[in-house]
C-alpha cells in the first residue's frame, strides 16, 4: 500500500457561476483500520479561499500550519488581500522545496479572485505532491477515491451551476464516489464559496 | 517393418483414439460434458483443472493473482470480509457482512456470503469467492448423494470433514478460502471451522475475515450459552455492525441467519449505515435507535458538544 | 581479459502469457429489457492495436456476454462458451436459459482455476420468467445477479455514477413520493451513452467506438427502439426475445 493511502481520505472542488465549492471526507485511518470520523481536510486561507489537504495526515497537519504562517506573514509584510492565483505559487514553490522528499499531499485550492473591475471571479486549482500546478474550469479532485471522484463528476458537473445547484452537485459526486471507496467516506463536509459568504455544511454519509 | 516391434506397440487404430482422447482432455471436451453432470462434468473424469505447462504453477499461480505481495498484478482475488457463526441454547446464529473489495475498490456491496449448501447446512464465505461458491455448491451435490445412498442426512461433523479433506488434497496450490459450516444434525447444533490450510476445528464461536477482530470484541462480551433467540440475532447483528463500522475492508450490509432443529432460516438484510443511525427497525432483541457512538452519546454530556462550524 | 564470471549469475526468464487490453464493458437490467455495452478500443500499454475490436457478443436470442480483460483469453472463452450452447441445443432442442448459462460460465472458468482466463464476464439477458437480468462474474467464477454493472479498465469511473443514477444512492425522493425500481429503456441508454462519454474523456483506454446490446422479453412492444439512429436486429426471430445493436462513436483521443 502506498503512504498515500495510508490514512485516506479525498478532496474535490468545483467551480459554478459567481461561486466555487471544495468538499472532503472526514476518515482519518491507518491502513484498513477506521481510527477517526471527524477528520476534516478543508481549511480557510482567507475568506474567499480554501485548500484541500488530501494525503498522510502528518503532512496535512504540518501543511496546514506551514500555510497558515506564511500566509500570515504575508498579510503582515505586504499589508493587502491574498489572491487565490498568489498563493497557488506560494503553494507550488513551497512544496517545490521538498522536491526529494516531498510531504505526501495531493492540495486542492477553491476560492474567488479579485478582477481589475472589482468582480470576483471563480478560482480552482490542484497540484501533485511537489507542486506542478494544474489549472482546471470544472472540477478539480485529489485523494484516494480520485478516480472514482473524476467519473462521477465527469457525468454530473455542468457549467454555470449556482450556488445551490453546485452544492448539491459537488455533495452528489462526493458521496457517491466515498462509497465505492473502501479509504474515504464516514461523512463529508462542504463549503460553498460565494462573493459575499461561505456556507458550510456537514453531510450524513455511510458510516461504513 | 520390424514385426516384433509392431507386435507389441499399440495399433493405429489404438494411437487414434488415444490421440483423440488426449487433445479431447486438453481441450476440456469429455463426453461428460455432453451429459448433466451438474456443471461439474470436469471433476467425474479425474482429471479435474488445467495447469500451466511450467516448472512450479503455485508460484506462476501466485505471481499473477496474490495481490498482496504485488498491488498491480492483473487478476484481483477479492479479499476482506467479515463473517461469524456461533452456538447457543437455540440453534446456530450466522452473520455475515456483503462488501467485495479490490484493492481499495469497493467492487461489489450485495454480495451473498452466506451460502445455502442445503436447507440444514449453510457456509460462509471468506478469501477467495469462486473457492467458496464453487467447493461449496460442489459440497451441496455431496451431501445429496450421501442422503441417496444412506437414506439419512449428512452430519455436520463429516461435511464439514469431506470439505476439509477435499481442500486438502489442493493444499499449495493457491486456494484460498476461511469457512464456517453450520448446521444442525443428531448431535444438535454445530459449528465448524475449515480453511484451505487444511485445518478443521470444531467450535461455539468464530469469527473469520479482515474484520474478524472487531466483531470479535463485540461477541465475547456479549456471548452467553443461554442467550435468548432475540438475544442471540442482535448479538450477530451488533458484531457485524461494529466490524462495518470500523474495517475499511467490510460493510454495505448485514445478512443475518438463524440455523434451528428444522433447518436454517433466513432472518434479514439490514444496511450497515441505517444500522449505524437508526438501528436495525423494529426486529427482535434490538435496544431501539442507532448503534453510532455519535449517535448515542450525542448531547447526554458536556465534555463532547457537538460543534456547530462558522 | 575481465573476469567475466561474477556477471553470469542464474538467469531468471519468467512465463507471462497474460496482456492487459483496456477497455470497458457494462450492463444494466430493466424490468422486461436488458443493456449491455461495451467500448472498441483495444490497447496495450500507450498503443491503440484496433479501434475496433468488439467486446460484446450475442450468444443466443436472450443472452448477452460482454468480456474484458485480456482479449486472447476473452475471444477464445466466448467461443467455447458458444461451441457448448451448440452443443446444448443439439442435445436438448432449445436455447441454454439464461441462468443456466451463469452457472455454465462459472464451471467454465473455475476449470482454469490454476492457469486463470485473465477475462471479467459480464452476461446480460432476459430470464425464463420475462425479467431483464445481469450476471457479473470474477475471472475463476464467482458469479451473482444484479441490476447494473460495470467491469473494465474505467470501472471505478462509471459504477459510483451508475449507483446514483441507477440505484439512486444518496438521494432521497421527495415527501410522498418513492424511487421507480427500474427505469425505462430511453433513460437506461442515455445513462449507458453519458457513462462511456465520460470513461472517454478520463480514462486513456476507452474510447472509439461504443457497442450497445438491447435485449428485449417475449412479447414486448418496441416502442422507441425501431426509430433509434444506426440500429441493428440481431435475432433470428421476432416472435420470440428480440436482441438489437445499436452502434455509436466515441471521441478517438
Amino acid at each position: 500500500m502506498s503512504i498515500m493511502d495510508h490514512n485516506g481520505g479525498s478532496v474535490i472542488a468545483m467551480a459554478g457561476k459567481d461561486c466555487v465549492a471544495i468538499a472532503s471526507d472526514l476518515r482519518l485511518g491507518a491502513g484498513a483500520q477506521t481510527i477517526a470520523m471527524n477528520f476534516e481536510k478543508v481549511f480557510p486561507v482567507t475568506d474567499r479561499l480554501y485548500m484541500g489537504l488530501p494525503g498522510l495526515a502528518t503532512d496535512v497537519i504540518t501543511l496546514r500550519e506551514k500555510f497558515r504562517y506564511l500566509t500570515n506573514m504575508f498579510h503582515i509584510k505586504e499589508s493587502r488581500p491574498l489572491q487565490p492565483s498568489t498563493f497557488a505559487h506560494l503553494l507550488s514553490s513551497t512544496l517545490y522545496e521538498r522536491r526529494f522528499g516531498p510531504y505526501f499531499c495531493e492540495p486542492v485550492l477553491a476560492g474567488l479572485e479579485l478582477t481589475p473591475s472589482g468582480t470576483y471571479q471563480p478560482y480552482i486549482a490542484g497540484t501533485d505532491l511537489i507542486g506542478c500546478l494544474n489549472f482546471a474550469k470544472d472540477f478539480i479532485v485529489a485523494g484516494t477515491a480520485s478516480d472514482k471522484l473524476f467519473g462521477v463528476a465527469e457525468g454530473l458537473w455542468e457549467p454555470d451551476l449556482g450556488p445551490e445547484d453546485l452544492f448539491e452537485t459537488i455533495s452528489q459526486t462526493l458521496l457517491n464516489s466515498v462509497d465505492r471507496d473502501a479509504y474515504s467516506g464516514w461523512g463529508a463536509i462542504v463549503h460553498v464559496i460565494t462573493a459575499d459568504k461561505v456556507v458550510t455544511r456537514t453531510l450524513k454519509g455511510r458510516m461504513d | 517393418m520390424n514385426s516384433f516391434a509392431t507386435k507389441f506397440s499399440p495399433t493405429d487404430a489404438d494411437i487414434e483414439l488415444r490421440r483423440a482422447q488426449e487433445i479431447a482432455e486438453e481441450e476440456g471436451m469429455s463426453d461428460v460434458m455432453w451429459g448433466s453432470e451438474a456443471g461439474f462434468g470436469n471433476l467425474v473424469n479425474g482429471h479435474a483443472f488445467n495447469i500451466p505447462s511450467v516448472p512450479d504453477p503455485s508460484s506462476f499461480l501466485r505471481l499473477h493473482t496474490d495481490d498482496h505481495a504485488d498491488p498491480n498484478c492483473k487478476i484481483k482475488i477479492q479479499h476482506g470480509t467479515t463473517t461469524l457463526a456461533f452456538r447457543f441454547q437455540g440453534g446456530v446464529i450466522v452473520a455475515v457482512d456483503s462488501r467485495a473489495t479490490a484493492g481499495s475498490y469497493i467492487a461489489s456491496g450485495t454480495v451473498k456470503k452466506v451460502i445455502e449448501i442445503n436447507p440444514y447446512l449453510l457456509g460462509t464465505m471468506a478469501g477467495g469467492a469462486a473457492d467458496c461458491q464453487y467447493w461449496e455448491t460442489y459440497l451441496g451435490i455431496q451431501c445429496r448423494l450421501h442422503e441417496l445412498r444412506n437414506k439419512e442426512r449428512i452430519s455436520v461433523a463429516a461435511a464439514s470433514k469431506y470439505l476439509s479433506n477435499l481442500v486438502y488434497g489442493y493444499k499449495g496450490m493457491g486456494l484460498s478460502m476461511g469457512t464456517m459450516i453450520c448446521g444442525w444434525d443428531k448431535t444438535g447444533p454445530a459449528v465448524f471451522y475449515v480453511d484451505s490450510d487444511g485445518t478443521r476445528l470444531k467450535g461455539d464461536l468464530f469469527s473469520v475475515g479482515s474484520g474478524s477482530t472487531f466483531a470479535y470484541g463485540v461477541l465475547d462480551q456479549g456471548y452467553r450459552w443461554d442467550l435468548t433467540d432475540a438475544e442471540a440475532q442482535e448479538l450477530g447483528r451488533r458484531s457485524i455492525y461494529a466490524a462495518g463500522h470500523r474495517d475499511a475492508f467490510s460493510g454495505n450490509t448485514c445478512n443475518l441467519y438463524h440455523v434451528k432443529e428444522d433447518g436454517w432460516k433466513f432472518i434479514g438484510n439490514y444496511d450497515i449505515t441505517k444500522m449505524h443511525y437508526d438501528g436495525p427497525g423494529e426486529v427482535a432483541g434490538a435496544p431501539g435507535g442507532g448503534y453510532g457512538y455519535d449517535v448515542r452519546t450525542q448531547g447526554r454530556f458536556s465534555a463532547l458538544a457537538p460543534t456547530v462550524p462558522a | 581479459m575481465p573476469d567475466m564470471s561474477v556477471l553470469a549469475g542464474p538467469q531468471q526468464h519468467q512465463f507471462n502469457p497474460y496482456a492487459e487490453n483496456g477497455g470497458t464493458i457494462l450492463a444494466i437490467a430493466g424490468a422486461d429489457f436488458t443493456v449491455v455495452a461495451g467500448d472498441t478500443r483495444q490497447s496495450e500499454g500507450y498503443s491503440i492495436q484496433t479501434r475496433y475490436a468488439p467486446k460484446v457478443f450475442r450468444l443466443t436470442d436472450r443472452a448477452v456476454l460482454a468480456v474484458n480483460g485480456f482479449a486472447a483469453d476473452g475471444n477464445m472463452f466466448v467461443k467455447k462458451v458458444k461451441q457448448r450452447l451448440e452443443w446444448y441445443r443439439h442435445a436438448h432442442a432449445k436455447d441454454m436459459p439464461l441462468r443456466a448459462i451463469a452457472r455454465l460460465i462459472q464451471t467454465m472458468l473455475y476449470a482454469q482455476r490454476f492457469f486463470p482466463y485473465y477475462v471479467y464476464n459480464i452476461l446480460g439477458g432476459i430470464e425464463e420468467d420475462g425479467s431483464g437480468a445481469v450476471y457479473s462474474f470474477d475471472p475463476v467464477g464467482s458469479y451473482e445477479r444484479e441490476a447494473c454493472r460495470a467491469a473494465g479498465a474505467a470501472q471505478s469511473l462509471v459504477q459510483p455514477f451508475l449507483d446514483n443514477q441507477i440505484y439512486f444512492k444518496n438521494q432521497t425522493a421527495a415527501p410522498g413520493q418513492s424511487h421507480p425500481t427500474h427505469l425505462p429503456l430511453s433513460d437506461v441508454l442515455s445513462i449507458v451513452i453519458d457513462s462511456f462519454t465520460s470513461a472517454t474523456e478520463r480514462h486513456i483506454e476507452v474510447g472509439d467506438g461504443l457497442e450497445i446490446y438491447i435485449v428485449l422479453a417475449k412479447g414486448r412492444s418496441l416502442q422507441g427502439v425501431e426509430g433509434l439512429r444506426g440500429l441493428r436486429e440481431m435475432s433470428s426471430r421476432e416472435d420470440g426475445e428480440r436482441v438489437f445493436v445499436l452502434q455509436r462513436e466515441l471521441k478517438k483521443d
